[in-house]
């Protein structure tokens, strides 16, 4: 335990200490920003450089509230940011193994299951936490521009969607456990997120798994009902079961 | 004396390859032992297996008493490791790293600040504020060497420690090696021949996955010394050495600058029938004639037929 802490510890400070502080929480945070201005100011933004015609057609459309504010929060998160979190941990388990430093760890009394383990969990809640961040930033800017911001639809919709990360987490571990190649696991986590949304065509499928889980962010923060219970609970599951499925994989492999 | 390292019929084949092919070793607790080959007769991979790092295909290893294949974790904690290029957390200082390592044994916080403290000293890298990115390959090296001592362990595996090294930071590492001498148990794969000759014990020369020989190093230079030859006449030396080229008994001949003809014999006692057979009849003054001693190297190229690490 106490090996799986100390290594666990160093995935933190490694995260803080080099470009992984930057890439995703940054994209995020920029996105916070600008998601409700963008929001706000489209409209005009199209009648400035579209004339007469799309003016007209704006009149006939609806004011922008602070739901498309989340509406495009959660459009970024499901697309640009599912996609970044898919193609940087495909090398979660495969990089330290190139680099050589999983050699030096592993000949030290850290098993091979902490290790995997120890980089799932870090990773996810890195995950969460600069989620959680940025969800709390573009909240106060839809408040700031709308001059209104329930938290209800905001936060279900991150919720749902956190519960699809977990999955992919989980997905990811597995792929990098298995290929030595970052590019090939990225592949493989992008091919998976295109089958569930076919999956999800299928209401068994997206009222139990995580199929269910690609569209409901955006429904939820639409202000429309969508139950998440059942796949949130099978997604993390299935993150569980994939994680111990990469520890087994990796134990078995040569390094 | 009981065994630090004990290895019995180890193979390991990669698809049709045969990487090692039954090797035996048997290492003494408290000795240095110097493990030779040329590239790609094993080494890494007999290291490899060793530390759990690898699978052997079959064959057991035993290191300080317990089978590795059922008490990996366990002897991890026992072992110090410095793999052939060590791969390091480049945001990390050399200290840093020592901690880390150090945690990952569980040490507690005042043995680790000795630990850390002696040795950075060790290594060269104390007051180094760099991080390890900055490090030169020599650097990584010595930092290598350090965390694979953090644990105190009692047997200490390196792969090539001391190839990236120049000849101070070489002398260092070896100096550091001979005085655990007696403490801990030193196991490492080197192609300088003369490291080994200068600290080890006891030596394995491994080729093509075999074991060649495996004794001590005094044992093994008299037990091959006693196939080499010199001769030295008065003059008509290169005829001899000519004449003596063409026996069956001669794997190897020299014609040494000052008169004499140093040769390496496959049947000492032919070579002793015929060389004094050959000197008389060609009429010529034999003024020495005498066994030779190998140094490690001759014995290293006759053993794996002239190729060289």
């Amino acid at each position: 335990m106490r090996a799986f802490l100390q290594f666990a510890w160093k995935e933190v400070l490694e995260i803080v200490r080099t470009w992984r502080i930057w890439v995703l929480p940054g994209m995020l945070l920029f996105f916070a920003l600008t998601g409700p201005l963008m929001a706000k100011f489209t409209p005009e933004i199209l009648k400035a450089v579209g004339g007469d015609q799309v003016a007209a057609l704006l009149k006939v459309m609806p004011k922008p509230t602070y739901l498309d504010a989340y509406g495009q929060w959660i459009k970024n998160l499901s697309q640009i940011g599912l996609f970044a979190i898919i193609i940087i941990y495909g090398g979660l388990i495969s990089s330290e193994r190139k680099s050589g430093t999983a050699i030096l760890v592993l000949t030290k009394p850290l098993s091979r299951t902490s290790y995997v383990f120890a980089k799932a969990a870090v990773h996810f809640v890195f995950v969460a936490v600069a989620v959680g961040i940025t969800t709390v930033v573009t909240w106060d800017m839809t408040r700031l521009v709308f001059g209104k911001s329930p938290g209800g639809p905001l936060w279900s919709a991150v919720v749902a969607w956190l519960g699809l990360v977990i999955f992919f987490m989980g997905v990811m571990t597995l792929l990098s456990s298995i290929l030595g190649s970052q590019a090939g696991a990225a592949g493989i986590g992008l091919a998976v997120f295109a089958a569930l949304s076919l999956a999800g065509m299928s209401e068994p499928l997206r009222r139990f798994t995580p199929a269910g889980l690609v569209q409901a962010p955006a429904l939820l923060a639409a202000g429309k009902a969508s139950a998440i219970l059942s796949p949130v609970i099978t997604s993390c599951g299935l993150a569980v079961l994939l994680v111990m499925a990469a520890a087994e994989v990796f134990r078995t492999k040569e390094l | 004396m009981t065994a630090a390292l004990e290895i019995e019929k180890l193979t390991k084949r990669y698809g049709d390859t045969c990487v090692l092919d039954g090797v035996d070793l048997h290492v003494e607790e408290g000795s240095i032992y110097g493990f030779l080959g040329p590239n790609g007769a094993g080494k890494t991979t007999t290291l490899r297996i060793i530390t759990g790092l690898a699978r052997p295909t079959s064959g057991t290893v035993r290191v300080l008493g317990h089978d590795l294949a059922s008490v990996e974790g366990d002897v991890r904690a026992e072992i110090g490791f410095l793999p052939d290029v060590p791969g390091f957390y480049e945001w990390m200082t050399a200290e840093e790293f020592l901690r880390f390592a150090g945690g990952l044994f569980g040490l507690k916080s005042r043995t680790l600040d000795e630990r850390v403290k002696v040795l950075l000293d060790l290594a060269g890298l104390d007051g180094v504020r760099t991080r390890v990115g900055g490090f030169s390959r020599g650097m990584k090296q010595r930092l290598g060497v350090a965390q694979a001592l953090i644990n105190a362990p009692k047997l200490l595996m390196l792969d090539e420690p001391t190839s990236a090294l120049d000849p101070m930071g070489r002398k260092d590492v070896l100096d550091m090696l001979a005085s655990l001498r007696g403490r801990t148990t030193v196991f490492f794969s080197t192609h300088i021949l003369a490291d080994v000759e200068r600290i080890c014990d006891t030596v394995a020369i491994l080729d093509h996955g075999h074991v060649v020989a495996q004794a001590p190093i005094d044992e093994l230079k008299s037990r091959y010394g006693a196939s080499k030859v010199l001769i030295e006449v008065t003059e008509g030396a290169d005829e001899l050495a000519e004449a003596v080229r063409r026996e069956p008994w001669a794997s190897s001949v020299v014609r040494d600058t000052n008169g004499t003809v140093s040769v390496t014999v496959s049947d000492s006692e032919a070579a002793a029938r015929a060389i004094p057979a050959m000197v008389a009849q060609r009429g010529l003054c034999l003024r020495r004639m005498e066994a030779g001693e190998m140094g490690l190297e001759e014995v290293f190229v006759q053993l794996v037929g002239g190729e060289r690490t």
